[in-house]
Parts: C-alpha cells; sequence; structure tokens
C-alpha cells in the first residue's frame, strides 16, 4: 500500500485528493484563459499562456503523484522546456517582426 | 485492467474541467479575429489536450501532442505569419458563419450518435478483447520476440519496422521539400 492509497480526511485517500487539487488548476488554467483570449495586448496574451503552461506542469506533476506513474514527469519535463521555447518564439515575433527562433 | 475501473469511475472533476478548458480554448481558436491571438490559444489548446491524453494513461500520446502541437506548429505558424501580413482589427471575435456551423453541428450530432456504441473505458467487452487469441499473443510473446518492454512500441517499431521506416522517409521527403520551397537548401 503506497502513500497514494492512504486516508486522509473524509474518507478521502492522497491521491483522489491530489486529483481533486489538479481539477483545481484546470479551473485556474479556465480563468487564465480569459486573460489569453481578451488581451488586450499581445505581452498579456503570451505572459497567460506561459502562465497555462506552467499550470499544466503542475497538472502533469499531480496527476504523475496521484495516478503512481512516474513516467508522467518526463512529460512535464518536456512540457516546461515547450513552454519556454512557444514563449520565446511569440516574445520575438512581437518585438522583431520576421524573426521567430 | 482491474485498477482502472474504480479510477475511473471517481475522478469525472479533473476530466469535466479538462474538457471544459479544451472546449473554450478549441472555440476560441476558431472564433478569435487576430490570427496571432488564435495561434496563442491553439498553443493552449494543445496543453490542455496533452494533460487529458496523460490522465487517459497515454504518455506517448502526450508527447507526441507537446512536441509537434505545442511545439512545431506553433512554429511553423508563426514563420507564416512573419512571412505574410497581420491585419490589427478592432472586434475580438469573427461573425460566425451559420451554413458552415450548421454544417459542423450536423456532423457533430451524427458523431454523437455513434457514441453510445463505444464500450466503456477498460471494458472486457470492448472489441479489442473479442479475438483474445491475437492480442494475448501479443501481450504474452512481445518481450520474447523484440525485447521491448512497452507492446504499443513493439508494434510500432518492431513488428511493423518496415511501415514506420516508410513514414520518416515521407516525412524527411516532405522536409527536404519544404527547405528547398523556402530556399534553405543550405544551412550556413
Amino acid at each position: 500500500m503506497s502513500v497514494v492509497d492512504t486516508a486522509l480526511v473524509a474518507g478521502y485517500t492522497v491521491g483522489e485528493f491530489l486529483l481533486f487539487a489538479a481539477a483545481g488548476f484546470v479551473v485556474l488554467a479556465i480563468g487564465m484563459l480569459y486573460r489569453a483570449v481578451k488581451g488586450p495586448t499581445m505581452q498579456d496574451r503570451v505572459l497567460a499562456v506561459n502562465v497555462l503552461g506552467t499550470n499544466t506542469v503542475v497538472i502533469l506533476a499531480l496527476l504523475a503523484a496521484a495516478l503512481s506513474e512516474p513516467t508522467f514527469l518526463d512529460i512535464a519535463l518536456v512540457y516546461a522546456l515547450l513552454n519556454f521555447l512557444m514563449a520565446i518564439a511569440i516574445s520575438k515575433f512581437t518585438v522583431e517582426r520576421g524573426g521567430v527562433l | 485492467m482491474t485498477g482502472l475501473e474504480p479510477v475511473v469511475a471517481q475522478v469525472t472533476a479533473i476530466e469535466a474541467s479538462l474538457l471544459v478548458f479544451v472546449v473554450l480554448t478549441a472555440l476560441v481558436t476558431a472564433l478569435a479575429r487576430d490570427v496571432l491571438a488564435a495561434v496563442i490559444v491553439f498553443g493552449a489548446y494543445s496543453l490542455g489536450m496533452a494533460a487529458l491524453y496523460t490522465f487517459y494513461r497515454a504518455p506517448d500520446v502526450a508527447l507526441t501532442e507537446a512536441a509537434i502541437s505545442a511545439g512545431v506548429t506553433t512554429v511553423l505558424l508563426l514563420l507564416t505569419l512573419a512571412k505574410t501580413t497581420r491585419i490589427d482589427h478592432e472586434t475580438v471575435f469573427e461573425e460566425v458563419n451559420l451554413p458552415a456551423a450548421g454544417a459542423a453541428g450536423f456532423l457533430f450530432a451524427g458523431l454523437a450518435l455513434t457514441m453510445g456504441d463505444v464500450p466503456a473505458v477498460g471494458s472486457r467487452e470492448a472489441p479489442v478483447w473479442s479475438n483474445p487469441d491475437v492480442t494475448q499473443w501479443y501481450l504474452t510473446e512481445t518481450y520474447a520476440q523484440t525485447g521491448v518492454e512497452n507492446t504499443v512500441m513493439a508494434v510500432l517499431a518492431a513488428f511493423r519496422g518496415f511501415d514506420t521506416f516508410g513514414e520518416a522517409v515521407v516525412v524527411f521527403a516532405a522536409g527536404i521539400a519544404a527547405l528547398i520551397v523556402l530556399h534553405r537548401e543550405v544551412f550556413a
């Protein structure tokens, strides 16, 4: 019996609690989507997507812990790198038009 | 397989919130008036999609989604934008084209009708189990035959290796063709 299966509060196990936390982070991501859509400037959108990416890394890490699948952390790592690449590419595009990478 | 059913039964909160996020980002991507905003929100869409794939225990698909959709597609679309022009718009959203929306609605309804016949996740009644001789052969013999622990990976890289090799050749040829069209034959 791993830590994930131990009871925490009100009959919920640690794994279930982590999954609820991940769901909470997704709700926060939906809130952040408002800034990505509304803008008004491109910088707002770039920052919003950067925060969304970091949010996704946290969600993936929580899923890895809750579902006892350590390999999911690899996806979180790939996403952390890609998130950085995306932010750099969009920022460069908005500052010096024509240059992406 | 037996451990999967209770997990799926109890975790609807994260599934539901992820699906809401994915549908919202998809709608915004389709309706955004500004192309750059659509590209950025599409990046967010693939972030949510990869989290969903990960939750459905498909980490290989999630990795591909991350690399292709969030990474390569975003950069390719930005490159295309840099080569063309981007018009500034007053409004945030596009007007909905009603005939196109109606056609998409019919397609959605048609696909939704088939959902009743889809077996439950992890179900023993699923068609993939209807031919146990084949599925069990792959599950038991894969490691002995190929030395690869992951059955899906073994099918892709070993049992149908020449097919995958052919796909790699096609992708490589497409990359060369794209470089020739972009006049980038030489990396200097």
